[in-house]
């Protein structure tokens, strides 16, 4: 036990977890994290495997890295611990008695002879150290007294503090990790949504893209009201930058786009070899629409892509959200007999027109595959719309409270450690025949120059008080 | 006045300062290097007015892209450099720590820096733009005055003069230190998690913030504890220097990664 605290006390050790740390985290920038393994195959060859069992690929997660940033937890914790007890004397520890060598051996030190009696030269000394706000502590001996005159004593702790914020740091990266969730919650206005594993829904009641007057996006901004119980308690503009924060949870903005998949589409009837027969009509994809004609009974349209590309294996998909090529899959049915499905495109109304399904390679501009009867009717697709929805991030994050705290104590410690430099006057006088002997050391750890300054008008005046 | 006029203006003025300040090391001419100093203030404040006009032509803080950003830590490596320029009592700093400030001005001046003022993306509103980006330039230019002292630690051959840059070099850490930390971590951590909803994302840029954080604290650590002071201590300034330069530049160009406006 002895030995192990030894060996958690030592500064060596730190500097080791730190050089370490250093390497591991620029290995870590170097090879891209948390990828597919195919990249890493690609990336990397024959090493890639080597890469990833090493858990250079998820190194911020990997044991080892983890196994240092404990280590150098228990380094710190053990090494702020030894030194505190030394420090605590230092700064609040009594006065004792200094032997004139110590005080002669201290940068600065004064030595004179003050006329007047022992307990005159005491309140002369006591009044030019308390116009200087420092805190004094005696001793009075046989015909001496050792005063001991301290300011900006917390100044020896501002490490201690330092360290301590970094472990409240470490504490809360730990319980963001260990308790931590989050959910992305896609919702169109209107809609509500469960919080998982909370105890309240969140509704999407408007949902804004605001834009530049030269192009760009400007904001996103969702409206959204907190549900409870059935109640509304809540409402709040989120955008970036902007999150809404109910019991714990944040809700931020962190996406949006276009619901396409329950895309509304204005199509027209058309029957073929009578140009005087239109008919509009309105559905919503997936869902079987009555047509009120004898050809027809019912249309479908089954799916809905804005950007009509064929892909591998000529299976169809979006190349974008964007409508660049809105294509529709209709089905035509008479009765419960599907007379014809195909894809038909805003863009392009005379192509593709009735095609049977799985012919979709042998399309050719005119509107016919080869081989395939004309159906007879043709649907035309004249305008298309779908709600945008917004993506709200849903977070839980137990730890960031003990994060922020550290950060202040961090930043608190380094003001004390820098800027609030603890200083220390040790004074021995003695009586001697008519007068009393003075001798005084200083000692600042930092801001040397200013603290001679003050130490030598400290003694000047107290050798000639005003 | 257009900013990219005082720009050029400020440029010229540092130009100037940058070689009065070696005609004055040249020559043991003390004066000199005080007129040196005056121009690198004038220049400061020809420099401080091309930030305020471009603040107030776009709207927003200005730092929101390379050029801006450099055209800033130009501008704070300045202001670093008439804070020690006094208190270093070496004439050496101020030739060579100007030398870097027209470095990075002519670099942002090159046609490799798109200048114009775009609007802000989402992400980048918020008063954090401001607190985050300044603060943390302002804690790198005093590694840059660092990182000079070490450097000049290193190839001085005189005893005294080099016992000089090791305390220079120490309290530039003293102050830049602390200031990189609030900026550039403690800041940011608040930023990210108001902007993407966590604090660390163990992004490109964020791991090499903490790199360069921890070549801080090991310079610290080495010195204060162990009592590592000259030769050490000037090398692992420069390399926290470098590293806070790769964390600045490095990163947006060769990792890629959400920090990718500056």
């Amino acid at each position: 036990m002895r030995s192990l605290v030894k060996f958690f006390s030592s500064v060596k050790l730190a500097i080791v977890l730190i050089i370490l740390i250093t390497i591991a985290s620029v290995v870590g920038t170097l090879i891209p994290q948390n990828r597919g393994a195919a990249e890493y195959a690609a990336r990397y060859g024959g090493l890639a495997g080597f890469f990833t069992g090493l858990g250079l690929t998820t190194l911020y997660r990997s044991a080892w890295y983890l196994g240092l940033l404990i280590l150098f937890a228990l380094n710190t914790v053990v090494c702020t611990l030894t030194r505190l007890g030394p420090k605590g004397r230092r700064a609040f520890g009594p006065a004792r008695t200094a032997a004139p060598q110590a005080l002669a051996a201290m940068r600065p030190n004064v030595r004179f002879r003050l006329p007047g009696t022992l307990d005159e030269a005491r309140a002369r000394v006591t009044a030019a150290l308390r116009d200087r706000r420092y805190r004094l502590d005696a001793k009075a001996g046989e015909g001496r007294i050792d005063v001991l005159a301290r300011k900006r004593r917390l100044g020896w702790f501002g490490s201690d503090v330092v360290h301590l914020g970094l472990l409240v740091v470490l504490a809360g990266g730990l319980a963001s990790g260990l308790g931590g969730r989050r959910a992305d919650l896609a919702l169109v206005e209107g809609q509500t949504a469960g919080v998982p594993r909370a105890a309240f829904q969140v509704r999407l009641d408007k949902f804004e893209t605001e834009y530049y007057p030269k192009g760009g996006v400007k904001d996103w901004k969702s409206r959204l009201t907190v549900v409870e119980g059935g109640a509304d308690v809540l409402t709040r503009v989120v955008e970036v930058n902007e999150p809404l924060r109910y019991k714990g949870y944040s809700f931020y903005q962190s996406g949006y786009g276009t619901d396409w998949n329950a895309a509304r589409l204005d199509l027209e009837i058309r029957r073929r070899g009578d140009p005087a027969f239109v008919k509009p009509l309105t559905v919503r994809t997936g869902v079987r629409t009555p047509v009120d004609d004898p050809g027809v009974t019912s249309l479908l349209v089954r799916r809905f892509v804005p950007d009509f590309v064929l892909g591998e294996g000529n299976q169809v998909r979006s190349r974008s959200e964007e409508p660049r090529n809105p294509a529709a899959l209709v089905e035509a049915w008479k009765g419960e007999e599907r007379i014809f499905a195909g894809w038909i495109f805003a863009k392009y109304p005379d192509f593709g027109q009735g095609h049977a399904e799985g012919m979709k390679a042998r399309m050719t501009p005119g509107g016919q595959a080869a081989g395939a009867p004309a159906p007879p009717i043709a649907v035309v697709l004249k305008a298309y719309a779908a709600a945008p929805y917004s993506v709200l991030e849903a977070a839980y994050d137990p730890g960031a409270g003990l994060v922020w705290l550290g950060c202040a104590l961090v930043t608190a410690g380094f003001f004390l450690a820098f800027y609030w430099p603890p200083r220390e006057i040790r004074i021995a006088l003695e009586e001697t025949r008519g007068g009393t002997e003075l001798a005084a050391g200083g000692h600042a750890a930092k801001g040397r120059d200013a603290f001679q300054a003050e130490f030598e008008a400290l003694f000047r005046s107290v050798r000639r008080p005003e | 006045m257009t900013e990219s006029t005082l720009f050029t203006i400020a440029f010229a003025v540092y130009v100037a300062s940058l070689l009065v300040y070696f005609a004055a090391l040249f020559a043991r001419r003390e004066r000199w290097s005080r007129a040196a100093a005056l121009l690198a203030l004038l220049g400061l404040a020809a420099h401080t007015a091309a930030l305020v006009v471009r603040t107030a032509t776009s709207g927003h803080a200005p730092f929101t892209n390379m050029y801006e950003s450099l055209s800033f830590l130009s501008w704070a490596i300045v202001l670093a450099l008439l804070i020690f320029a006094r208190s270093a009592r070496t004439p050496r700093l101020g030739p060579y720590l100007m030398l870097i400030v027209v470095a990075l001005v002519a670099l942002a001046s090159s046609p490799l820096m798109p200048k114009e003022a775009t609007p802000l993306v989402p992400a980048l509103q918020s008063y954090w733009l401001w607190l985050h980006v300044s603060v943390t330039l302002l804690g790198e230019a005093f590694f840059a005055v660092a990182f000079v002292a070490g450097i000049l630690y290193l190839a001085s051959p005189a005893p005294d003069r080099k016992e000089r840059f090791d305390a220079l070099a120490y309290r530039a850490v003293a102050v830049g230190f602390p200031l990189f930390t609030l900026g550039g971590l403690v800041f940011g951590m608040i930023w990210a998690y108001r902007a993407w909803g966590r604090y660390w994302a163990w992004d490109p840029k964020e791991v090499w913030s903490l790199i360069t954080w921890l070549v801080f604290a090991l310079y610290l650590h080495t010195r204060i504890v162990m009592g590592w002071k000259g030769k050490r201590s000037a090398l692992i300034a420069i390399v926290g220097f470098l590293a806070a330069l790769f964390t600045y530049f490095g990163v947006n160009y060769l990792l890629s990664g959400l920090h990718s406006y500056a």
